[in-house]
């Protein structure tokens, strides 16, 4: 074949591509010259009987038949198919729903945990532990509060046999872990605390705490205010504030309870009361206060050389309070109409 | 505690709006909980008047009812009225109709048993001002005529609700609160002057006081009154008693329940004519020793309770509550007044063994002002003497082995402004102390010695000075700096980021976390965890049976959650907890990390369909979770036959990583699952985190990507029901020539024509060298090989080709 032959060659393909009356025409032209035993093979192989000068051409030419036919079948291909389904182009249903499995959800107090860990975590507070079944010591004794004191009142406990408890504050966690780390210390704990408390809308026998210390060589309570007020900026809003008020811890002196603007209130252009805080724009977060100096006692730290601060806040309660949940107990409920909400 | 404010103000003066007031306490460590008005206000009591019972005539239908014909001031009217204690000349309170009463009745003109009633003659109750309903007010007879009855009953009361923390009993007082508030507002507290006759023999001729025991009672005063008439004391302290929440009984209990409102300092008054040999011994009690309490209750005693005594036996608990057998009476004639301080362990440790919390009780145990017993005792003693025609003897019995002198503390001025953060001169630091009636004195250059008064047992070292110098300069004065970090080289949190990052791992694998309580109850455990039962850890005295036992596991409570939903009609939940568990175990490590999966529904279908859902579904749904764990972990996890009571018998496999047991996944056993009404199976699996949670960074290093082309050869075997995959892989890899790089299942399939009890199971086998182009060739020896040894060793039929 020569290149003048090609040339007609391809015209002719070109026409039959278009005159294919079914996908059967077209499948059977794409055969007789795209096949493995069709036409353009043949041409390929004849190049090499073409005279040097027009080699290239020829070659360029069957290149433009293979492309050009190919296409041309395509596009026949595509206006039977449209023929046939009475659209112009292929149906495409974009809102069934999608087959990748979901994101699945973190329970609101891991949320909450999480969230004050990394807030405290930009201030260089890490995360620490301690057990759930605890001693006399690390839970009362250590922290100031001795068998007879009367504080122990505040803290209706669950006893083992064994003469053991059930933590009822994560305040034993920062016991344990002073004492086995020296000044300075940065640590925040979560976890799983225990009091004999009747089960009603805002109290559970269960529930989670998470405990902050920092000690040093001076701390002051300016510092804690501080950093609580940073804590309320990011949880809350950049307008909520932090106010103390007295209160009486047996482990910390000066003790002080802890609110924070109402984070409905706060973010309004004029805070102003609400039925979440009662009105009043605050709301009780936290208790804390400098560490007492018989706690540093109790782990061997000389208190006339080392000052602290401590906070702790129940989990719980901020998450009610951040995601309006209106009784504890859903959150042990376990269901998924809750669960995937948050 | 009840603050009364008419009453504080006694003690105090100060101006201030209520709410003012209750933040200045509140801000100072006496936290104001309530603010209650107590009695109806003059609009509350609009159109009720002083009237007169003219004239009283029975009722015709009825003989518990009177017609009373009143004057009203502008009328005459009749009233129907059922008191009992109506009569003629009476002045009392009337309502007409169209009143609506402090308790919302709304006045109506009504027929009662046929007789038109216009209004209401009012009782105390009806009318808000107390909850007495033993008959109509009677009135002072003086009053006239048509007086509204608000000017007669007075404003409202306002009673603060008090939350007096533990350390400071000084506060369970008026006098106590008073003080607080002449510090914060710079005012004088008002004490009363105390000032009696005394008449008669001394009062050591009268009786004695022998204390046995001083450490658990360092000072006991007894003073003697004679000529006591008893009888109702005085309205204004029934009124002041009744607001502060103490039920008045006769005039020498409610002087002694006055001045211990009044000053913190129980005291208790004693039928001295009762008490054998008229004299007080202060003692241990003797083991088994009895007596019956005020509240006619029997209590028995051991060594460790302080009991006041006669010559013969107990008559109180010291501290506590008195005995029913030397009780004040109609008939007292002389009484012995106990005014004593009690160490508050023994009286708390007491009251807590006996069940017995009182007023006293409460005071004693936080720590009562051993300086103050005297003058709480001339106290009640110049009441008694005023209000109950009591004359006093001569003089005191004051047993007070050892005095206790006033503490002082030397205060660093450091110290307090570098634990506060607030900068304050001297000056501004001894200004607050003072306004304590702190004695402060030796001021120098590093700071002063504070003297504190005996009533602040809370103030013992340099630190609780600083407290006070805080909470009284003012919280709100202390500075808000922004925050430093601090960086602690040595802290590691590794492994309990490790846990977060497989919370994430697992929400990202489309599950929600469930949190569960840690104590569940033995019969859940029973169920599905029997076999841990020798390491449960019971509560000892739990609250309820539900939550007695701490849990052994997560999978029972995440069967129930499974169940529950259910019920919820929640037909889909892909749960995952992680959570503590708790064994008793020989090492002392009873508590780790465990990880729960629950699937209830089909929820490992990427599209929703109506299919019955079989165990191998579930199953494989719950597997490749368990499998996607180990890839993130990057560890391998074996899977092993394995039976349990929770599980279904054969639907079931034990989770091993690196030769050691991790957990175990499986269907739940059906009977387990229709108990919680679950038709379908449900599928968990459990697993101990903490042997296998990746905690530190481990990078992986880069291995070459393959260079030559791969070619892929399937095989499909019909092999009896009984063989396993694994059985199959185990051949595959025993047969596979280095170059067989990956061996895929892609299809189980089961027909009629295959036969019952066959299957035919389809892998892909994937082949290629590391250092040429596989041929076809090649590949086609290579896969004849696998296929002779399969069906060799398996007795498969293996299709040629």
């Amino acid at each position: 074949m020569d290149l003048q032959q090609l040339k007609e060659t391809k015209i002719a393909a070109l026409a039959e591509a278009t005159a294919c009356a079914d996908l059967d025409a077209v499948e059977a032209v794409r055969v007789r010259y795209l096949g493995r035993k069709g036409l353009l093979p043949d041409i390929m192989r004849s190049l090499k009987d073409i005279p040097n000068e027009e080699k290239a051409t020829f070659g360029q030419t069957a290149n433009a038949l293979k492309n050009e036919l190919s296409e041309a079948l395509d596009i026949r291909k595509k206006e039977l198919r449209a023929a046939e389904t009475g659209t112009s182009d292929e149906f495409f249903d974009y809102t069934l729903p999608g087959q990748w499995r979901g994101w699945g959800t973190a329970h609101p107090i891991s949320q909450i945990i999480d969230r004050v860990a990394d807030i405290f975590a930009a201030i260089g507070f890490t995360l620490a532990d301690g057990p759930d079944i605890e001693d006399e010591f690390h839970n009362f004794d250590a922290l100031n509060t001795p068998g007879d004191h009367p504080s122990r009142d505040m803290h209706d406990t669950f006893y083992l046999d064994s003469g053991e408890l059930l933590r009822t504050h994560t305040s034993p966690g920062q016991i344990r872990y002073m004492e086995n780390a020296p000044p300075p210390i940065r640590i925040l704990v979560p976890g799983r605390c225990y009091r004999r408390d009747t089960e009603d809308a805002t109290h559970s026998a269960n529930f989670h705490q998470v405990e902050g210390l920092y000690v040093n060589e001076r701390v002051s309570m300016a510092e804690l205010k501080g950093d609580l007020t940073y804590f309320a900026r990011q949880i809350i809003g950049n307008r909520a504030e932090v106010r103390f008020r007295p209160h009486f811890f047996p482990f910390t002196e000066p003790s002080v309870e802890v609110d924070f603007t109402c984070h409905v209130c706060a973010n309004q252009p004029t805070p102003k009361g609400c039925r979440v805080c009662k009105e009043s724009g605050w709301i009780e977060i936290a208790g804390a206060g400098m560490v007492d100096p018989n706690v540093f006692k109790a782990v061997g730290y000389n208190p006339d050389e080392v000052a602290g601060y401590a906070f702790g806040m129940g989990i719980e309660r901020i998450a009610m309070i951040m995601l309006e949940i209106d009784d504890i107990r859903r959150l042990y409920e376990n269901d998924v109409r809750f669960l995937s909400q948050f | 505690m009840k603050l009364p404010l008419s009453w504080l103000k006694q003690y105090v003066d100060f101006e201030d709006t209520l709410q003012g007031l209750s933040d200045q306490l509140t801000f100072s460590g006496v936290e104001v909980e309530g603010i209650e008005t107590v009695g109806p206000t003059a609009e509350q009591l609009d159109g009720v008047v002083v009237a007169e019972i003219i004239e009283i005539n029975p009722h015709p239908g009825a003989d518990k009812l009177t017609l009373c014909t009143v004057a009203t001031g502008t009328e005459e009217i009749t009233v129907v009225c059922g008191a009992p204690n109506v009569r003629q000349g009476m002045k009392t309170a009337y309502a007409p109709v169209g009143t609506t009463l402090p308790n919302g009745l709304k006045l109506k003109r009504a027929k009662i048993r046929g007789v038109e009633s216009l209004g209401m003659l009012c009782a105390k109750d009806e009318l808000g001002i107390s909850d007495d309903h033993s008959g109509i007010m009677d009135l002072d007879a003086e009053l006239a005529i048509g007086t509204p009855i608000s000017s007669v009953v007075g404003e409202p009361e306002i009673v603060f609700d008090l939350e007096i923390t533990p350390n400071r009993p000084d506060c369970l007082s008026m006098i106590g609160i008073a003080r607080e508030i002449a510090a914060l507002y710079g005012s004088t507290l008002k004490v009363p002057e105390v000032d009696f006759p005394e008449n008669g023999p001394p009062t050591s001729s009268l009786t004695s006081v022998d204390i046995q025991d001083a450490d658990l009672c360092p000072r006991y005063t007894a003073r003697v009154l004679n000529d006591v008439q008893v009888g109702p004391s005085p309205q204004w302290i029934q009124h002041v008693l009744t607001l502060a929440g103490i039920r008045p009984i006769n005039n020498v209990v409610d002087i002694t329940n006055f001045v211990m409102l009044e000053c913190g300092q129980p005291l208790h008054a004693f039928d001295k004519t009762l008490l054998k040999e008229e004299r007080i011994i202060v003692r241990r009690a003797r083991d088994g020793e009895t007596m019956n309490t005020l509240d006619d209750q029997s209590r028995q005693f051991t060594s460790e309770n302080l009991v006041i005594a006669d010559a013969e036996r107990a008559v109180a608990v010291a501290g506590v509550m008195g005995g029913a057998d030397s009780e004040i009476a109609d008939h007292t004639e002389t009484v012995l007044l106990e005014s004593a301080y009690f160490h508050p362990v023994s009286v708390r440790a007491t009251a807590k063994q006996l069940s017995m919390n009182t007023d006293s009780s409460y005071r004693f145990a936080r720590g009562c002002d051993v300086g103050g017993v005297d003058w709480a005792s001339r106290r009640a003693t110049q009441l008694l003497v005023e209000y109950a025609g009591a004359t006093a003897a001569t003089g005191l019995i004051d047993a007070y082995p050892k005095p206790v002198s006033q503490r002082t503390i030397f205060c660093r001025w450091d110290k307090v402004t570098g634990l506060t953060g607030v900068n304050a001169c001297p000056q501004t630091i001894t200004d607050v102390f003072r306004s304590l009636e702190f004695i402060v004195d030796g001021e120098n250059d590093t700071g002063c010695n504070v003297t504190v008064p005996t009533n602040r047992v809370d103030l013992e070292r340099e630190v609780d000075l600083v407290e006070e110098f805080a909470r009284i300069h003012g919280l709100d004065k202390i500075p808000t700096p922004i925050p430093q970090t601090q960086i602690i080289p040595t802290a590691d949190d590794a492994p309990i980021q490790g846990r977060r990052k497989l919370r994430n791992q697992l929400c990202g694998l489309g599950l929600q976390e469930a949190v569960h309580y840690s104590l569940t109850s033995e019969s859940l455990l029973e169920e599905l965890d029997p076999t841990n039962k020798p390491s449960r850890i019971k509560l000892s005295l739990p609250m309820s049976i539900d939550k007695s036992i701490l849990r052994t596991a997560l999978l029972p409570q995440m069967v129930d959650t499974l169940g529950r939903n259910k019920a919820h009609q929640n037909e889909k939940a892909a749960l995952f907890e992680l959570g503590r568990i708790y064994r008793e175990r020989p090492d002392g490590e009873r508590e780790s990390l465990h990880l729960c999966i629950g699937l209830l529904g089909p929820v490992g279908r990427p599209v929703p369909s109506k299919e019955p859902l079989s165990d191998e579904e579930m199953f494989a749904a719950l597997k490749g979770i368990v499998e996607n764990i180990a890839q993130q972990q990057e560890i391998i996890f074996d899977f092993e036959e394995f039976s349990a009571p929770a599980y279904k018998s054969g639907c079931a496999a034990s989770i091993f990583h690196a030769g050691t047991s991790v957990g175990h996944l499986g269907i739940i056993h059906p009977e387990i699952s229709e108990n919680r009404r679950l038709m379908d199976p449900i599928a968990v699996a459990e697993l101990d985190t903490d042997t296998f949670l990746r905690t530190s960074y481990e990078p992986n290093h880069m291995q070459p990507i393959a260079a030559f082309p791969s070619i892929t050869r399937d095989a499909a075997l019909v092999v009896d029901e009984t063989v396993k995959h694994s059985d199959i892989m185990a051949i595959i890899k025993a047969a596979a020539p280095k170059e067989l790089e990956k061996v895929e299942l892609f299809d189980v399939f089961r027909s009629e024509r295959l036969g019952s009890g066959k299957k035919s199971m389809a892998y892909s086998f994937t082949y290629r060298s590391g250092r040429k182009t596989m041929t076809d060739k090649q590949a086609t020896k290579f896969h004849e090989k696998v296929k002779d040894r399969l069906r060799s060793e398996l007795d498969a039929d293996v299709p040629r080709g």
